[in-house]
């Protein structure tokens, strides 16, 4: 009984979106992603597909849907890459299961939250990225610390402005 | 066994995910001979297209984006901001006409210039066609530093075409589809351009680094390479043309890795981080107009016209130092064969140096010590063979050396017997003392000159 009341509990917490903002969002999230970077150059300090992977695993609370949903947006970002398709799938595979995984159990609308768990998730992305890189495909891949955080910082940054643009747009019973 | 499934569903899930990908990775990579991973220069049949859904789907959305930002640009700068217009359009009038002027006559140079390197089967690659391209987007990952461009293969685009702004090189064309093209920036860790250092001379492979920064690796430590110095392509890459701008140096370190070595950071000419518009270089193959052609052949008769003369006046001037060789004594025996000539004998470089023989001996002569004296001869009279003969140098087979053989003045009757092919004296050689006979030869070995 007590296992149903968390169920429950659980179902009604699920977040539920139309079927265009699933498929729209990402895809948005991948233009501006290759986008973006023209005109800011440099300072694109950001990984908007590992943000909009994360909104919807903690969002939708299914560790499933959240590594397909990471699989899908890191092919689609090595797709575009020259590097080895894969790469970014992996990471954001891994990064997509954890913040489901984590959305389980903590709450999800809190700020807070949220801005730790995207930074967390955004320096967790990038570590893979460097171990597939360089320690399971034995690429030369050089990287520097400070990319990496700054983006994580991005991240957190642009998390805290679109999680609760998204929210609006969510299906309310 | 079916709740076990049931209750870890997630991480089986994962798992499977996870092993999918990671044998995908697995047939991209290869391992080299060091045990590193490497890519393959092209991609698979299979990654390309996964590329080109990619592309496909990501691409419509940013041409729309850029032609829209493209269209306000132009909305704003055209139709609203137009302060000062008129005066900028009759100053670049004047800047139009200079440069006219400056364009005609440098145009001259130039059709020479290909003219002569047309001739010379110069081999040097010119920018000879190009194509303009939008750069529509990127990959959008600081590892990855590549960007779109609006052109493809139906523009006449193709892999390793270089890509370069009037700044300078921005990169090569790594992947080719339809309508667009993936283009690898220089500040890309996997780039490679072969430069050179316009001052120092100094060349260098130009690669990026983590940060996006350009530089130059593989150069030994040099103290004469300075900040600001012009980087300049190498044209040994087969990709960018020689000469064209690559950046600056901004600064010199240490690599970390080797201590003779150094790492020269350049800061690019292009502005690699907001490109807008590129030139793709299709073709670096020398294409001569008609005109040109007929100018080229043109110059080539000329240039075998005159390649004729010059040969017509050496065989004069041969023909004339031969005259000359055959009047001047000793230096050809017209009864010798070519390679017998004593102009061509190196056997004995260093001739030694005999007096002049005394038409008047007496007892100061060198031959005067204790042998009998010479005959009195007058001047322009060859001296009996009979008595030369009979000097006691050339007759004692004992002291019959080459040297000691090869008499001071020839006689007609040892130029006799070098005619006919017999030594003129037991002790000499067969055709050797009488090839050397002949060389110190004066007005009297030749009788027939003689008055």
């Amino acid at each position: 009984m007590p296992l149903l009341g968390a169920d429950l509990r659980r179902d009604l917490e699920i977040r539920r979106y139309p079927v265009l903002v699933y498929a729209l969002v990402p895809l948005a999230a991948l233009v501006l992603q290759a986008w973006l970077p023209r005109v800011l150059g440099r300072f694109a300090f950001f990984d908007l597909p590992l943000v909009i992977t994360v909104y919807f695993a903690l969002g939708r609370r299914s560790p499933i849907q959240g590594t397909l949903m990471g699989a899908c947006m890191g092919l689609f970002e090595d797709a575009l890459s020259h590097h080895a398709i894969g790469v970014n799938g992996v990471a954001k595979t891994v990064a997509g299961f954890l913040a489901a995984s984590v959305g389980v159990r903590v709450d999800v609308e809190n700020t807070t939250i949220r801005l730790v768990l995207n930074f967390l998730l955004s320096l967790a992305s990038s570590g893979l990225v460097v171990f597939v890189s360089r320690y399971m495909l034995g690429l030369d891949l050089e990287w520097s610390w400070y990319t990496v955080l700054f983006t994580a910082v991005g991240n957190s940054l642009i998390a805290l402005v679109v999680f609760p643009m998204l929210d609006r747009l969510q299906i309310h019973d | 066994m079916e709740s076990i499934f049931v209750r870890y569903r997630n991480v089986f899930v994962l798992l499977a995910v996870l092993l999918a990908q990671i044998i995908g990775l697995a047939m991209q990579v290869r391992r080299t001979g060091e045990g590193r991973g490497s890519l393959d220069a092209g991609d698979g049949s299979g990654v390309r297209l996964i590329r080109l859904w990619a592309q496909a789907l990501v691409s419509p959305p940013e041409r729309l984006i850029h032609s829209t930002s493209l269209g306000s640009e132009h909305l704003w700068q055209n139709y609203i901001d137009l302060r000062n217009v008129r005066q900028q359009n009759a100053d670049l009038q004047k800047t139009i006409d200079r440069l006219r002027l400056e364009q005609a006559s440098l145009l001259e140079d130039a059709k020479q210039g290909q003219r002569l390197q047309g001739l010379l089967n110069f081999q040097e690659k010119y920018i000879y066609q190009t194509v303009a391209a939008q750069a529509i987007g990127s990959s959008g990952s600081e590892q990855s530093r590549v960007f779109y461009i609006d052109k493809g293969s139906s523009s006449g685009i193709a892999r390793d075409n270089a890509v370069i702004t009037a700044e300078g090189i921005v990169g090569k064309v790594r992947e080719v589809f339809p309508t667009s093209a993936q283009v690898l920036a220089i500040n890309d860790q996997t780039s490679g351009a072969g430069v050179i250092l316009a001052t120092t001379r100094t060349r260098g492979i130009l690669r990026g680094n983590a940060n996006g920064q350009t530089e130059i690796v593989d150069i030994l430590a040099d103290n004469r390479i300075q900040k600001g110095e012009v980087v300049l392509t190498a044209g040994g890459d087969q990709i960018f043309p020689r000469g064209l701008p690559v950046g600056v140096v901004d600064r010199v370190v240490n690599d970390p890795e080797r201590d003779s070595f150094i790492d020269v950071m350049v800061t690019p000419a292009a502005h690699l981080e907001r490109l807008d518009e590129v030139l793709v270089i299709t073709s670096t193959q020398p294409r001569f107009s008609d005109q040109q052609q007929k100018d080229i052949a043109t110059s080539q008769e000329q240039k075998g016209a005159e390649a004729a003369a010059n040969l017509k006046q050496e065989l004069e001037q041969k023909k004339a130092s031969d005259i000359m060789a055959e009047r001047l004594p000793g230096l050809i025996d017209p009864n010798l064969p070519p390679d017998q000539q004593p102009l061509h004998d190196t056997s004995n470089p260093t001739q030694v140096a005999h007096p002049p023989k005394a038409l008047h001996p007496d007892r100061f002569s060198p031959q005067a010590d204790g042998g009998p004296a010479a005959p009195s001869v007058q001047d322009g009279q060859a001296a009996p063979a009979a008595e030369q003969n009979a000097s006691p140098n050339q007759t004692r087979p004992d002291q019959a050396t080459p040297v000691q053989a090869k008499p001071d003045q020839p006689k007609p009757g040892q130029a006799k017997a070098a005619q006919a092919g017999k030594p003129a004296h037991p002790a000499t050689g067969p055709s050797k003392p009488a090839k050397q006979a002949s060389k110190p030869q004066t007005p009297q070995s030749k009788p027939e000159r003689n008055p």
